[in-house]
């Protein structure tokens, strides 16, 4: 059947899917501009952007806030990046509840909990990922958004068909100019993604950041998996925090970034500023290619019988056991990997090279305090959180 | 949790099969099973997935449509003609040297873009035509132009499997270049051996006498330029890519279309070249329905555990069977997830076969030349459906299989001896 020359069938569909899009755009609408409210701790002192240090990046999706906490006390300063991969969803956390409790007795630290603010603004592409988590708080839930792996590419778009890193020169696989930890160390003139890169190399440089602490989340089929990677200069720092963080509280491996890998904070912020740049991977089971279903669940709790079956069949890196749980040396029987456990990795973990920093560098000696693992497997991450509507106003920021 | 993705898995197979059926639509039986195994999986109607689906090959598309619309309004040009009749008039009589002119032309562009397909739009025409003329049969033309696709993705520079495992095991992409000429080089020659023998070349003056007139004017300036332009954009886009801007290929393609309407001999209205775009979207729309439905298709898997149930399923093989099943397993991902097989299954292949001390390069060398294979495979058989309507193949698509079986197996055994001797070919790996 006919009205004109159109059949109606085809009217029928392109009614459906606009149908089909305008449900989904309220989504996709809510994902990209939903922000959580943050609380920072006493020991905040100024809120800065990125572009204050690359002005070009002024106004566009990869400007993001950077949290800053100055003791006022002389020693060593501190950069720590979550979210430079939205879909690692623990490093954005753990940044939260670093800001929220943190207290500086020495020196100064910068956070970034969401490095690469573009990549949150979308789902990622073919792997249908839920659009937010939610803890359980004192005072309530709290819902986080997820996102992707790269820049958004309503932001930055097109792809080349090869990402030629600059100015290492290494083809890299075409989506990878789109994904800030394969971008460093940046381009000033270069794309979206390349200056976001660029800027965190200048403040790194302009606010003479010693230590540079990239927080990631990993395949649990990933070699690096649960491990620091440190750019050699960093090499005993992280060595030394990978040991103490083994005998007392969970195990945590340590490799030396690879000197012909490119485009990595691990290798691009050792070779091009003074600071150690150490980056650090939690196992994240969401991340997996043979995980079970995409939900919210998976995202919290880690548990998933695939992966049991990749753990029985020695296809993983890390320790997994969805059923009996894996014995941390601090005695906690942990199952899978739920989010508590991974954000309380990422605390211990960034506290640890800190200190071992001021260990082996006393002039950079940094004195910070926060909650850890311990304090996160007994109590929860959503335990140190704040409630905004209950903060001093000044004290609450849209992230 | 494996029952619940087994009882998804059987639900959308059983779909796709009925609505295959009835609807006599393989694109909307895709999404059809995609809604069904949503709902199944207990996912509701998840508009989001479903359009976020849409969208994972929205790249490809648009790399589809501007390549089609740049080669056909060179053709429109009369440009190809003028080629096919250079060809046959300076080569007619050496058959074995317009085959391997032919293959090595089939080979630049998706050397240096990563796709086969690009191949096939820019030049798998002209090289079909004048396959014809050569005296191969459309099975025989229809399985050159589709194993030297394939051969072009596989070929470096750019080999976007091998690209996308590195990526994921951070390893750089460096090494590959002798790993992967090697073997090409041994498959293309069986390739043109196996389609080229016993071809009897038509009468010269009577192939010369069917192409069209040649165009007043028409010169090789005009001939080359916009070709010329597509490899210089490409190559610059590589070797030059801290000094310029980021085109993208749908840019350079329509660049290079612009440059061919500037160097066409014969003054044509806008309207005909409006006309030649529409009957390029007619042509590419098909191809786009597969892309988008495949997208749908795939998300919904990932979220109900499908893709997950088959993954796990494959690497947790013992590596003999591996072996034995990766020419299966590998193609078959290749036909749904595209590129996106390279990561979900090549990866744990590579960390598995790394862990027991095989050179992995050669092994992600290896598993590129599986993979492509499944470009002629369901559900999305991009590539054997591009060259089938490039080429104007008017056979079943069964019997499209039929005519590549015997190469595509070469190329499997080369790939799959590669595998199992990936230590002894270690060699070839040069930085």
């Amino acid at each position: 059947m006919k009205i004109g020359k159109i059949e109606i069938s085809k009217i029928i569909i392109i009614v459906l899917v606009a149908i089909l899009g305008i449900m989904a755009s309220y989504e996709f609408l809510e994902l990209r501009f939903y922000r959580e409210d943050v609380v920072v701790s006493d020991s905040f002192t100024e809120e800065k952007m990125l572009s204050d240090w690359l002005p070009s990046i002024k106004n566009t999706a990869v400007d993001a806030p950077v949290y800053i906490f100055d003791s006022g006390v002389p020693g060593g300063s501190v950069l720590i990046c979550g979210g430079i991969h939205p879909y690692e969803p623990a490093t954005t956390l753990a940044a939260y509840v670093i800001m929220n409790n943190i207290n500086v007795e020495k020196g100064k630290v910068f956070i970034i909990p969401r490095t690469n603010m573009s990549a949150a603004t979308l789902g990622m592409l073919g792997n249908a990922y839920p659009k937010f988590f939610t803890i359980e708080t004192e005072w309530g839930e709290k819902k986080i958004r997820i996102g992707d792996r790269a820049t958004n590419p309503l932001h930055q778009w097109p792809d080349p068909f090869v990402y030629v890193n600059y100015p290492s020169g290494q083809n890299l696989a075409y989506t990878d100019i789109r994904n800030m930890n394969r971008t460093f160390p940046g381009k000033e003139d270069g794309s979206l993604t390349e200056r976001g890169s660029y800027a965190l190399m200048e403040l790194t440089r302009k606010e003479n950041i010693d230590l540079y602490i990239d927080l990631h989340e990993a395949s649990l089929m990933y070699p690096v998996v649960s491990t620091y990677v440190a750019h050699q200069d960093a090499q005993d720092i992280a060595m030394m925090a990978s040991m103490v963080l083994s005998a007392s509280e969970f195990p945590m491996k340590c490799e030396v970034s690879p000197s012909n890998l490119h485009g990595l904070t691990h290798r691009e912020v050792g070779d091009y500023s003074d600071a150690y740049a150490v980056l650090m991977e939690t196992p994240e089971p969401f991340i997996d290619r043979v995980a079970g279903r995409m939900t919210e669940e998976l995202m919290t709790d880690g548990i998933d019988e695939f992966i049991q079956t990749a753990a029985e069949n020695d296809l993983i890196y890390c320790n997994y056991d969805i059923n009996e749980g894996i014995t941390m040396p601090s005695g906690y029987v942990v199952k899978g990997a739920p989010m508590d456990y991974r954000v309380g990795r990422h605390l211990s973990a960034t506290r640890e090279v800190i200190t071992w920093m001021g260990q082996f560098d006393p002039a950079k000696e940094v004195i910070v305090t926060f909650p850890g693992f311990i304090d996160v497997m007994d109590n929860g991450s959503g335990f140190y959180l704040s409630d905004p509507e209950e903060a001093d106003e000044s004290k609450v920021f849209k992230n | 949790m494996y029952l619940q993705a087994t009882i998804v898995l059987i639900a959308m197979i059983a779909t796709f099969a009925i609505s295959s059926w009835k609807l006599k639509s393989t694109e909307l039986s895709m999404v059809v099973t995609a809604i069904v195994g949503a709902l199944v999986g207990g996912f509701g109607f998840p508009a989001r997935l479903l359009v976020e689906g849409m969208f994972t090959f929205f790249d490809v598309g648009m790399t589809f449509i501007t390549a089609a619309i740049f080669i056909n309004i060179y053709s429109a040009t009369g440009a190809m003609d003028a080629i096919v009749r250079a060809i046959v008039q300076n080569f007619h009589s050496k058959k074995w040297i317009v085959f391997i002119l032919l293959g090595g032309i089939m080979l630049i562009p998706g050397a240096l873009t990563g796709a086969g397909s690009v191949s096939i739009f820019v030049v798998g025409g002209m090289v079909s035509t004048v396959l014809g003329y050569m005296g191969l049969g459309k099975k025989k033309v229809v399985g050159f132009v589709f194993m030297f696709a394939v051969l072009s993705a596989v070929c470096p520079p750019i080999n976007l499997w091998a690209m996308l495992m590195c990526a994921q095991a951070n390893m750089p992409y460096v090494g590959f270049d002798i790993p992967l000429l090697a073997p090409l080089l041994v498959i293309g020659t069986f390739t043109i051996i196996f389609f080229g023998w016993g071809a009897k070349p038509k009468d010269k003056q009577e192939i010369l006498d069917q192409l069209p007139e040649p165009i007043e004017g028409m010169n090789w300036i005009r001939i080359s330029l916009p070709l010329i332009s597509l490899v210089v954009l490409f190559l610059m886009q590589k070797y030059l890519a801290f000094y310029l801007p980021v085109l993208g290929l749908p840019l350079t393609f329509i660049i290079c279309a612009l440059i061919s309407i500037l160097c066409s001999p014969k003054r044509k209205g806008i309207k005909s070249w409006f006309s030649t775009i529409n009957v390029t979207m007619e042509q590419v729309f098909p191809l786009l329905a597969t892309v988008i439905s495949v997208g749908t298709l795939v998300n919904i898997m990932t979220a109900t555990g499908v893709r997950g149930l088959i993954a796990i399923t494959f690497v947790t093989l013992p590596v003999v069977l591996i072996y034995v099943a990766a020419l299966f397993f590998l193609p078959f991902a290749q036909g749904s997830l595209s590129y996106g097989s390279a990561v979900i299954l090549g990866t744990p292949i590579i960390f598995l076969f790394n862990s027991i001390g095989v050179n992995v390069t050669i092994v992600a060398a290896a598993l590129s030349f599986m993979f492509p294979l499944g470009d002629a495979l369901p559900p999305s058989r991009i590539v054997g459906r591009v060259t089938i309507s490039t080429v104007e193949y008017e056979g079943s698509y069964m019997s499209f299989l039929k005519a590549i079986m015997i190469p595509a197996a070469f190329m499997g055994g080369v790939a799959l001896l590669m595998l199992i001797f990936a230590n002894k070919f270690s060699f070839l790996v040069v930085y």
